[in-house]
């Protein structure tokens, strides 16, 4: 707790320098506005929030140097969540009750998140997140969360159009029980059919050590394309069966579990080849990504990275057309800025000189698109496709 | 349809005789010590990891397997000594119990010497050979082998040796036995290492076809329980012959009800075991 304060105090005296230091022209207007990152700067999220928060930083920074919004400064306070949703909900206690914070973003784990959510939504603080499951946005958040990372069903959704693209008829799809295995059963049965092929499915148990006869079983439906659903440690042993089974079809499987480690443990290339792979991925190539890349000087920046400098984009975009910092505004108005068509805008210093034009924008961000549903979930992004080549990973397809 | 059922009953036969090795440790310890013994998860692991460093270090498929056997069953004999053998004074249940915090303790050794990450036998696979409808796996042929020869090994032991005798009278009544100067708590010790050196092994030919990672063992515990349980907890052919029943039964799930009901099988086979036939299928013989 010490730790997170301390942090706190120093975000606020930079702030108090940065204040002395501007124009006094700036100075003399109304107190600043404040926004947070809470990013888990230590924990197992630890190798991305703290380049998170420099990203948001990054867009503060430049929003500033542009002379603010709605003519006031901005000022962001960082916090830590530790990855831990009770560390993560003291100091979001702390920026909501002390800081008074219009939002707080970047939110990494989906524990931390779901921990948080309620006291943003019951203080009428904006939550923008990260974080991956998809109960977050069926929290009664009542508008005033959005997340950057495609939930379940979306992705499930991309990698049907995906296999469908490969022209395979027969697809099966062998998936262990998790919280999104009945989702992704539904997502294939409504998505592939369109495309003109079959889909049936199979659920086994993660904890076997071998799936022979689930193979058989599978095998009988006699599928040209086979969708991996699993984790890694089930996943190898079902690919060294399928092998031993002699299936020629095609496989697909999530990047997450079907990564080097896996290709390392299988130790034979002739078994995970042509095996394709499947993530959400950046927008990669986009002027945003670009900036990003400037902003935290790497060439290669995180999703979650891209995902929270578009966080502070958004949150800045939606107060400046709102011509209000508070949570509402940004809940009421975030819609503006980022969908229905108008000038696309990939920054938002752009951004606000737009608005302030009285120009319509559309924001596209280093992320993706950026558009929501009524959920707060993303309605698309692009994913990255690999496949495997002598053990080695090549890129298909960013799309 | 009657295809893929004959072919389910060979993987379950398969998958049976490896489940056999470590339900036969499992439950000749029962007989000797009189508790059972649910650090057979962290043993599992053990020897799981002992026979893939020998493996990996050079040694032929048959040394690998020995150094599971003594890693596993030295360390089985520590926990026995150290933590579960004192209990027993208590009772089998605070002795079961200390040992499924044996099992807790050795996975989370072996998690942190070797991490979470799964690793597998450096072992080249092959594609299976079909005989008719039916396909085998040459290597699950030869593990199976491996555990055949094993299981024949112990039946001999048992049958032929003073030891095996020594270990049968014990176990059938300590108190006569230790009258005609059979000492318990050797043959507790050798029960001890044995047993878990089974185990250990057991671990190690389960893990040959698929994966190793720290949490082997806690995936096959239920099932060499139930196995045990089956065949008469402290019948060595007992749990030979649970262990067959586990791995058919196991495997005609997945074509019955579905994969995700497979740890299901464990639980109504121990639970209508003990309601109907509690001495197990074959009675409590120890040998």
């Amino acid at each position: 707790m010490t730790k997170t304060f301390r942090i706190g105090r120093r975000a606020a005296l930079a702030g108090g320098v940065a204040a002395l230091a501007s124009p006094a022209v700036v100075r003399a207007q109304a107190d600043p506005i404040k926004l947070a990152t809470l990013t888990p700067l230590t924990g197992a999220g630890g190798p991305y929030g703290p380049v998170m928060a420099k990203a948001a930083a990054s867009v503060v920074e430049e929003v500033n140097k542009a002379g603010g919004v709605n003519g006031r400064r901005v000022v962001l306070v960082s916090e830590d969540d530790q990855t831990n949703p009770e560390a993560g909900v003291r100091a979001a206690r702390k920026l909501i009750d002390v800081d008074k914070v219009s939002a707080i973003m970047g939110t990494w784990a989906s524990s931390v998140t779901t921990a948080v959510a309620p006291l943003c939504w019951e203080s009428k603080t904006f939550l923008c997140t990260v974080s991956g499951a998809d109960s977050i946005t069926l929290l009664p958040h009542q508008g005033y969360l959005v997340r950057t990372q495609p939930n379940s069903k979306l992705q499930v959704m991309r990698v049907g159009e995906f296999m469908l693209s490969l022209g395979v008829k027969k697809v099966f799809t062998m998936i262990p029980q998790t919280p999104f295995t009945q989702s992704t059963f539904d997502t294939l049965n409504a998505v592939l059919p369109k495309g003109g092929a079959t889909h049936q499915s199979l659920i086994y148990d993660d904890k076997k050590t071998t799936y022979r006869t689930e193979v058989d079983q599978a095998l009988r439906a006699s599928p040209d394309l086979l969708l991996a659903g699993g984790y890694t440690p089930d996943s190898v042993v079902l690919l060294k069966d399928l092998y031993r089974a002699g299936f020629k079809g095609k496989v697909v499987g999530f990047a997450y579990s079907i990564n080097q480690k896996l290709v390392d443990q299988v130790g034979q290339n002739e078994i995970v080849e042509g095996v394709y792979t499947f993530a959400p991925s950046s927008a990669e190539g986009s002027t945003a990504y670009d900036k990003v890349k400037a902003a935290v000087g790497s060439a290669n920046p995180d999703p979650y990275t891209c995902q929270v400098y578009d966080h502070a984009s958004m949150v800045l975009m939606a107060m400046a057309i709102a011509k209000d910092s508070s949570g509402t505004a940004i809940k009421d108005n975030i819609r503006k800025v980022t969908q229905g068509g108008g000038k696309t805008v990939d920054n938002a210093v752009d951004g606000i000189k737009a608005i302030a034009a009285g120009e319509k924008i559309d924001y596209t961000g280093a992320s993706g698109p950026c558009d929501f549903d009524e959920k707060g979930d993303i309605l698309d992004c692009k994913f990255r496709y690999e496949q495997i080549k002598a053990g080695k990973f090549t890129v298909v397809k960013i799309a | 349809m009657i295809d893929i059922v004959v072919q389910a009953l060979v993987n379950g036969l398969v998958s049976g005789t490896l489940l056999a090795v470590p339900a036969i440790g499992f439950t000749a310890m029962f007989a000797v010590l009189r508790f059972p013994n649910f650090a057979v998860s962290g043993i599992a692991t053990l020897g799981a990891f002992a026979g893939y460093l020998a493996y990996g270090a050079g040694l032929q498929m048959a040394g690998s397997l020995v150094v599971a056997f003594v890693v596993a069953g030295a360390a089985g004999l520590l926990f026995d000594e150290v933590a579960h053998l004192p209990m027993v004074k208590q009772g089998a249940l605070p002795a079961a119990i200390a040992s499924i915090a044996s099992g807790l303790v050795l996975e989370n050794l072996v998690r942190l010497g070797f991490g979470n990450d799964p690793r597998g036998y450096d072992r080249p696979i092959a594609r299976d050979i079909r005989l008719g409808d039916i396909r085998v796996s040459p290597q699950q042929l030869e593990t199976m082998g491996l555990a055949l020869a094993l299981m024949l090994a112990v039946f001999a032991i048992l049958a032929f040796t003073r030891i095996g005798k020594a270990m049968r009278a014990s176990a059938d009544n300590p108190d006569l036995a230790s009258l005609k100067g059979i000492r318990p708590e050797r043959i507790a010790m050798i029960a001890s290492f044995a047993g878990m050196g089974l185990v250990g092994v057991g671990g190690m030919l389960l893990g040959l076809d698929s994966a190793i990672d720290p949490l082997t063992g806690t995936r096959i515990l239920l099932s060499i329980f139930a196995a045990a349980v089956l065949g008469g907890l402290g019948s060595v052919p007992g749990a030979v012959l649970g262990a067959f029943l586990i791995g058919m039964a196991e495997e005609l799930s997945v074509l019955a009800v579905g994969s995700q009901y497979r740890a299901a099988v464990g639980f109504v086979a121990i639970l209508a075991m003990l309601t109907l036939r509690p001495r197990g299928l074959l009675g409590e013989r120890a040998y």
